[in-house]
């Protein structure tokens, strides 16, 4: 099988090479080296069976002693794997060769390999750049480009975490990573890496099916990975360890069945607009976490394609860069404004445009009247990130919210819709990984002709109730999810 | 008597009796404790039936254009709490918060009495946003407030807002916690005070009615865990817990600050003690409840407590926040009378009680009048509810 957008990757480690890299890491033991020696039986490729998996991200170089025993140890496994339909990609990291690496690649039969920086030209491979995510980079041919720092999604252990001064919890999720590397390199397929932390406890099956759903439901695949304990317990078949395996590859089954969203776009009255780099890379992204917090669903806006992009819809814009735009984005994004937009800029936007209009002393943008619409320029260079998020929503007013959340403190909801518009989906995603008191409800503006809610955790779609509100808009009350839902309307 | 009370408060409260209110107090010119009209009305519904009830029970208290003709009227409401945290799928005018139609009225008929200037305030948790947009966010149609009486207008007091300094109202006698509270310019630039507050329980205090929906006045931009150290932050930052349920950090160095570092750092010790102290600073010369529909069990929706949305189906409305809350007490089957130990007041000293030693009004029913519905006609046991949810849990279990 050829790497595509059909693979669904999991890490393998297994062999000399992983023993190597990892027996000078704490807690390393004799066990766990037996594990990684036991999974290069041919055997262990059984669990996949039934499952979506059909690629294996093993450690191919290192640059270390052991790197062609590793290679010549997982032959058997790629031999049995091609009979099964399971492809392998071979990471080459640290000091390895990585011609050499790439040709052994080649010989025996890998789909892709996968490395961080600059891809060989002329591989002969498709090659996977592994990136941290501040510096999103992917090579024309390979489609699919890796993120290697995804964060294990839940709500942080430290309780003093919160996401605003609004009572809702922080929640680590990749969501904001992801939609920035979907805008940035919408025709590739995004990975994602992260592992389980290591804890004394194996990681529950929820926080698996959380770590398949976060990813997947911005449209990314987790590599899987596996905590030493699981992994263990893999081996020997043990029943709580099976159990967990059924439920995480449930979910990425779940995905697999429930792709119609593919080509949906993501919705929302607010688009951020940046070249996510650098420094701009920290502005777009936290504002892009903090976002859900508010619940404020959201665009997102690559400045390389902002010229022939759409800003239809739009309620508002919010220029992230530094950097001024050249002068034809300014222009158009000028005449969004004047048409009755709103436009946020950062301090070092130049002699503002329109008239200044007056405003709360507390916001952190001077707002100038401009046209039918707003230039909204910040007062500070490095304003607090939540304030501004804050901000960005008080002056669009809730009077246009499209969608609210109740009841779902530890959770985030994303809002994509078909280009007609007729079709969309609310993921909804608990990273509590445990069910709240009360069921979500979902206040939307523009109710559609049907709603149903679909989720691994239901034996069945549950068809969804409109409850219109006087003032307008129509509610939908779920019942309880502990990990993953998706509501499907339908106009 | 059992009493809760130190030798110190006894003696601030008879302090209180000696050094009147600063305020104008409006219908009382008593010394003592002001005894007080309280009313009480049937009204299952925010339907028609709202505004008569609303407007024959002013009647019963003396009538409104005695009380706000020509004047400018404060409302303090109640929205506070985290607002997306419903119980079940009730809207939080149902449950938790003061119901717009209840604002919308008591504002119409403010304006029918000929108040000059009518402004609703509140401090909704942590946000700076204008309540305008607070209401806008819950689907409230805050136009139909605005517009249903003339010179209406609304405030967010958990910051500075439209004023341009804070304004300092002292506690008469001295205080017990703090001897005075910097607050919004809206409690100090009014001549009439309205609490109108929901009929609720409240896991500190046992009950939150028109005396604890007074706290609410307090800005977080000095009170809140993120106000500023020495002067008060733009920005309203976290709750209020820090600094008045465990003192665990003192409010902006520019506010009065504790009289005693000492005192016990207890939620239940601390906060009736501020709610007192907060009504004797800035006296409620109506207090107003809305009971028609409500919650049991809390004062927002903690998950893990035996919680249910309740339609008492009851409006009280007195001239006195303290004989007010008596009644509701009454109303929702407790006995104002009770201290610490003793339903609702599990765990907190009786706010009414310390109100009492401190001037602001009397809690025995027997010595206010009380009008209207008899409270007999309209007990709704809020622990009757909470049995109930217990027993059938356990049934369940």
């Amino acid at each position: 099988m050829a790497l595509s957008a059909e693979s669904n990757p999991m890490r393998w480690p297994a062999g000399p090479l992983d023993i190597a890299l990892q027996e000078k890491t704490k807690g390393f033991t004799t066990d766990k080296a037996a594990v990684l020696r036991n999974w290069l039986d041919p055997a262990t490729l059984g669990i996949l069976q039934g499952t979506p998996v059909n690629t294996l991200v093993v450690s191919w170089a290192a640059g270390l002693a052991s790197d062609n025993e590793q290679q010549q140890a997982l032959t058997p496994l790629i031999e049995k794997g091609r009979e099964t339909g399971v492809g392998f990609v071979g990471v080459i990291d640290g000091e390895a060769n990585t011609s050499k690496a790439i040709a052994a690649a080649l010989s025996a039969g890998l789909i892709a390999v996968a490395m961080e920086g600059e891809a060989p030209a002329d591989a002969g491979i498709p090659v996977i750049q592994r990136n941290a995510d501040a510096r999103i980079r992917w090579s024309g041919k390979s489609p699919v480009l890796s993120l290697s720092n995804g964060i294990w999604p839940g709500i942080p252990q430290d309780v003093n975490q919160a996401g605003g001064p609004t009572n809702l919890p922080w929640v680590d999720s990749n969501g904001a990573t992801l939609r920035i590397a979907r805008a940035l390199a919408p025709d590739k397929d995004v990975w994602i890496e992260f592992n389980p932390p290591q804890q004394a406890t194996a990681q529950t099956a929820e926080a698996y099916m959380l770590a398949v759903a976060d990813p997947a439901s911005y449209g990314a695949r987790w590599v899987v990975s596996l905590d030493d304990g699981l992994r263990a317990d893999l081996s020997t078949k043990k029943q709580p360890a099976m159990d967990t395996w059924k439920k995480a590859t449930g979910m990425l089954s779940f995905f697999k069945e429930h792709n119609q969203s593919k080509n949906y776009q993501p919705m929302g009255r607010l688009a951020l607009l940046s070249n996510f780099s650098g420094d701009d890379w920290g502005r777009g992204e936290e504002t892009l976490n903090l976002l859900p917090r508010l619940r404020e669903p959201a665009r997102v806006i690559a400045r390389s394609r902002a010229a022939s992009a759409s800003f239809d819809g739009l309620q508002a814009i919010y220029y992230t860069d530094q950097e001024p735009p050249d002068a034809a984005l300014r222009a158009k994004l000028l005449a969004f404004a004047r048409g009755g937009g709103i436009l946020f800029v950062p301090s070092k936007w130049a002699n503002p445009e329109g008239t200044p209009a007056p405003a709360e002393a507390y916001l952190l943008f001077k707002l100038h009247t401009l046209g039918k619409g707003r230039l909204a320029v910040c007062k500070e260079e490095q304003p607090d990130p939540y304030d501004l998020t804050a901000d960005l929503q008080t002056i669009m007013s809730h009077r246009y919210d499209p969608i609210r959340l109740y009841n779902a403190s530890s959770m985030n909801f994303f809002y994509e819709t078909s280009a007609q518009g007729k079709q969309g989906v609310i993921h909804l995603l608990n990273y509590s990984r445990r069910p709240a008191s009360d069921g979500p409800l979902f206040y939307v503006k523009e109710p559609h002709r049907t709603a149903r809610l679909v989720s691994p955790e239901l034996a069945s779609p549950a068809e969804l109730q409109w409850s219109p509100q006087e003032a307008g808009g129509s509610e939908l009350s779920l019942p309880k999810i502990s990990v993953y839902g998706a509501v499907e309307l339908e106009s | 008597m059992k009493d809760e009370l130190t030798r110190r408060e006894m003696l601030l409260g008879a302090g209180a009796l000696l050094t009147m209110p600063a305020w104008p107090a409006w219908g009382s010119a008593a010394v003592t404790a002001p005894t007080a009209k309280v009313t009480v009305g049937r009204c299952m519904t925010y339907g028609p039936e709202l505004v008569p009830t609303l407007s024959k029970m002013f009647d019963q208290l003396g009538g409104l254009d005695r009380m706000v003709k020509g004047k400018t009227v404060a409302i303090k409401i109640n929205m506070i709490g985290v607002r997306s945290q419903r119980l079940g799928t009730a809207p939080m005018e149902e449950t938790f918060w003061t119901h717009p139609k209840v604002i919308e009225a008591v504002v119409h008929l403010m304006g029918v009495a000929g108040a000059r200037r009518i402004r609703v305030v509140e401090g909704p948790w942590s946000s700076c946003e204008t309540l305008e947009e607070v209401m806008l966010s819950m689907n409230w149609k805050p136009q139909d407030i605005l517009s249903a009486a003339k010179n209406v207008e609304f405030e967010n007091t958990d910051h500075l807002g439209r004023g341009k300094t804070y304004s300092r109202l002292m506690v008469p006698g001295g205080g017990l916690i703090f001897p005075g509270y910097d607050l919004n310019h809206s409690y100090a630039d009014c001549d009439v005070f309205v609490s109108l507050a929901k009929m609720k329980e409240h896991a500190a205090t046992g009950i939150t009615l028109s005396m604890k929906n007074v706290y609410g006045s307090t800005p977080t931009t000095i009170y809140g865990q993120g106000a500023g150290v020495d002067e008060p932050s733009l920005r309203p930052h976290g709750g209020r817990g820090g600094v008045f349920h465990f003192a665990t950090r003192a409010p902006s160095k520019s506010a009065p600050q504790q009289i005693d570092l000492t005192l016990p750092k207890d939620a239940g010790y601390r906060l009736p003690r501020i709610i007192a102290e907060l009504c004797s600073a800035r006296p409620v010369h109506l207090a107003i409840i809305d009971g028609v529909k409500s919650a049991t069990g809390a004062e927002t929706n903690y998950g893990s407590r035996p919680q249910a949305a309740v339609n008492p189906g009851v409006l009280i409305a007195g001239t006195n926040c303290v004989a007010t809350d008596a009644v509701a007490m009454a109303v929702m089957g407790y006995d104002p009378m009770a201290d610490k130990g003793t339903a609702p007041f599990a765990n907190a000293d009786n706010m009414l009680h310390i109100g009492e030693s401190l001037g602001v009004g009397v809690r025995d029913m027997g010595r206010n009048e009380v009008l209207g519905v008899p409270v007999s006609q309209v007990v709704f046991s809020y622990s009757a509810v909470r049995d109930k949810i217990l027993a059938a849990a356990a049934k369940k279990a």
